[in-house]
């Protein structure tokens, strides 16, 4: 909605401007940015952008570092992110000029600031035992099983660093899980899992099509990798975790 | 034309109008046309008695009608129907929908404002006026046949970080309300407010005033509570501390945070409380539904609170004293040493949120969380939407002691619908949701079905006995509401939402009159 600026109002914005210079050296967009940030982001991503319930901080995001004027941070908000539970929000090209000035403007002040930030830092992730954490990749993990230093993980240091890397560890979002369909006629199909609930199985092929069935109509065996790090979980202690860590820092 | 043919004629004419001034006793037995209150009914069990859709022909279940919000954002409101209409909410927006046809009677648009838009759980009414809560933490009664504003009265100061989503409860004369504010160190309350006049008839605080010495502040009330009219008591969940995730500021239990407290809803004194999680440092409110059920428990006849908490354990307390009958987890929970002697789990220091992270099930989200579950009397199973989850939780002297004051990141999680026996707390069947989580609510009704929705947008139907699929649909996105029945015409509808979009879901009508 845009309301036509009275004399009144016009003088009232440049005071608004004004003020916004000086106190907080804030651009008049930003300000706008706030009030859109305010409500509608900052349940998840905390009333600064530091980071709330369910949702990262966008002062250390390197979307956020890498968007110009939206450009990164404007498609994310339209589409959302709905694997990690981030909605769609309905928003004008202006508003999201004015959200990403906002988020930029919470950047720097974060950036300018010592201490007091939430987030975790590569140095907060070195309390753990390199070599314990090898024990327990060749042990009782079981990781060996499935990966290797010198194979998959070569350089898994290099790739991902801090945070990531120990999400990546404890559970890898997206791993592709292999599919095979047996048709009524008795006819195999080999993919990946593109979809399934309780009623519908989909997978696509290694020519790129998708293709998907009732689950009462055929029979079909998945192999997902990723199943054994969710089992994992209830297995960790926090120095396994930790020494896990130590050691695939140093796979570099 | 006769005085008694007069009569008769009035009599027909109200009869034929229907409209009734909504009375705040039907929620203590709620007529089928109707879905009074938040939970439907005071005691929160979301189990209705309506038995036209059974088992055996929930398959030929179709759409009656849809309504279209318009809006983006998500349905995670409860309806409210009285007198044949419906009202449904989100931050800023009421509407009327016909419960016949789900065409728009009217829509209310509170102005732009800049409290929180995160959600909103919908309106609750008393004669004929409705109580509607806003993101700047305003109660608004509106008037039900057009929507137009009655009063607008402040609950609590915005600008301090508090907002409002909850759906009011209306006991008798009594509009009780709470409010929502985790981002500063703020004190939770309730307030009863008249509804008449808007004027506030008592206040409960769930922690001191911010500022106290070693005293939390929290104990957010942000969820609509259940009320026993034998005992004339009100249960209500509070939420977590603050700081949230930095518990070393507030040392102790944290009273009244994290509990499920029984106050006189005439006077707002307290009688009782009981602390699912104390000293919590993992954002698990104690606010999710405190359905009452009278049955029998250890060979005993009981009056009994259960509670499936965000925090991991089922808790059934007696609820004429607060005192614990049962307590156990009902997932994974990796964060406790045991249950003290109260049937409290007590929480392991070495689980608090720490400098390089701590592995925690559940997530933040918690092993459930606000959308309601169901209590089903014939099977003495309770039915929750639960969520087996990891995160890693992190907290260190940088980041300080005000609001979040840490960070957390949930690793994995998937969706079940638990049915867990009242009894014993053992989980008599589960059913997978899919991957992440559900989240949607639970209804069951008495010829032994279940209501719900899963991780992937469906909406099901599910036999109450052993948890099959019976029916389902596909509605795009998942439901994050809690589904509601209601006869209107002799035709049993139920209704969810997905997304911006209301569902009403009925039989053909061919096989209601061939029945």
């Amino acid at each position: 909605m845009t309301i036509p600026l009275t004399p009144t109002l016009r003088a009232f914005a440049g005071l608004a401007f004004f003020a916004g210079t000086l106190l907080f050296a804030q651009a008049p967009q930003s300000a706008t940015g706030e009030s859109l940030f305010v409500q509608n982001c900052a349940f998840c991503h905390g009333r600064d952008t530091g980071g709330g319930e369910t949702g990262p901080d966008l002062t250390r995001s390197k979307l956020v570092a890498d968007d110009v004027g939206g450009d990164k941070i404007g498609p994310v908000v339209l589409n959302g992110r709905q694997e990690k539970g981030m909605p769609r929000f309905k928003l004008g090209d202006q508003e999201l000029k004015d959200l990403a000035a906002y988020i930029h403007a919470q950047k720097k002040i974060a950036e300018s600031q010592k201490g007091g930030r939430r987030g975790v830092d590569v140095s907060d992730l070195q309390t753990g035992n390199a070599d314990d954490g090898k024990k327990y990749f060749n042990g009782a993990g079981k990781c060996a099983g499935c990966h290797s230093p010198t194979g998959d993980l070569a350089g898994v240091a290099a790739r991902y660093q801090g945070l990531k890397l120990e999400e990546r560890m404890l559970y890898p979002h997206g791993a592709a899980a292999n599919i095979e369909v047996t048709l009524t006629s008795g006819e195999k199909l080999a993919g990946k899992v593109a979809y399934q609930d309780e009623f519908t199985i989909g997978l696509r092929d290694s020519n790129g099509w998708y293709h998907s069935w009732p689950t009462s109509s055929v029979k079909f065996k998945i192999d997902a990798p990723a199943d054994a790090h969710a089992e994992l979980l209830a297995q960790y202690s926090d120095d396994d975790v930790h020494n896990l860590m130590a050691y695939l820092q140093t796979l570099r | 034309m006769n005085l008694l043919k007069l009569t008769l004629l009035a009599a027909l004419a109200s009869g034929l109008a229907g409209a009734q001034e909504y009375d705040p006793n039907w929620q203590m037995k709620p007529p089928t046309d109707s879905w009074p209150g938040y939970h439907g009914d005071y005691s929160g069990r979301r189990h209705s008695p309506l038995t036209q859709i059974t088992p055996a022909n929930v398959e030929q279940l179709g759409l009656a009608w849809s309504f279209q919000t318009g809006e983006s954002g998500q349905l995670k409101c409860s309806p409210l129907l009285v007198n044949g209409i419906l009202y449904i909410t989100m931050p800023d927006s009421v509407w009327a929908v016909d419960a016949r046809s789900g065409h728009q009677l009217w829509h209310y648009a509170y102005p732009p404002n800049k409290g929180f838009h995160i959600g909103h759980r919908g309106v609750s009414m008393y004669k004929e006026w409705l109580f509607f809560t806003t993101p700047d933490a305003h109660l608004v009664s509106l008037n039900a046949k057009d929507g137009t504003v009655r009063w607008n009265v402040a609950i609590a100061d915005w600008q301090k970080g508090y907002w409002m989503t909850m759906s009011p409860m209306v006991i008798r004369n009594h509009v009780i309300v709470g409010v929502s504010g985790d981002f500063d160190n703020l004190s939770g309350f309730l307030k009863a407010i008249d509804p008449e006049t808007g004027k506030t008839q008592w206040r409960w605080d769930s922690t001191p005033p911010a500022g106290t010495p070693n005293a939390t502040t929290g104990g957010m009330t942000w969820m609509t509570g259940t009320y026993d009219p034998d005992l004339n008591l009100l249960y209500w969940g509070t939420g977590n501390p603050t700081p949230v995730l930095n518990g070393k500021v507030r040392p102790g239990d944290n009273f009244y945070t994290c509990s499920i407290v029984a106050v006189n809803p005439d006077t707002g004194k307290l009688e009782w409380a009981f602390q699912p999680s104390p000293h919590d440092t993992h954002d698990w409110d104690a606010v999710e539904t405190t359905v009452l059920v009278d049955a029998p428990f250890g060979g005993q006849a009981r009056k009994m609170l259960m509670q499936t908490s965000r925090n991991g354990y089922f808790f059934v307390l007696d609820r004429t004293n607060g005192k614990s009958l049962l307590t156990t987890p009902y997932g994974p929970v990796n964060w406790s040493t045991g249950v003290d002697e109260q049937g409290r789990p007590k929480p392991n220091p070495n689980k608090e949120p720490a400098p390089d992270g701590r592995l925690i099930a559940p997530d933040e989200g918690g092993l459930t969380n606000y959308r309601s579950p169901s209590f089903d009397p014939k099977t003495g199973l309770f039915i929750v939407d639960a969520h087996p989850s990891y995160a890693i939780y992190f907290a260190k002297p940088a980041d300080g002691a005000f609001g979040w004051a840490g960070a957390d990141y949930t690793v994995w999680g998937k969706g079940v619908l638990d049915a867990i026996d009242y009894k014993t707390g053992k989980i008599r069947w589960t059913h997978e949701l899919g991957p992440n989580g559900a989240g949607a609510g639970v209804l069951t009704t008495e010829s032994g079905l279940i209501f719900t929705g899963d991780a992937m947008g469906n909406v099901l139907a599910l036999n109450t006995g052993d948890g099959k699929t019976l029916w389902h649909s596909g509605t795009g996105v998942p439901m994050q509401s809690s589904p509601i029945t209601y006869e209107l015409d002799g035709q049993q509808y139920v209704v969810t939402s997905s997304g911006g979009v209301l569902f009403s879901w009925t039989l053909p009508k061919s096989l209601i009159a061939a029945r």
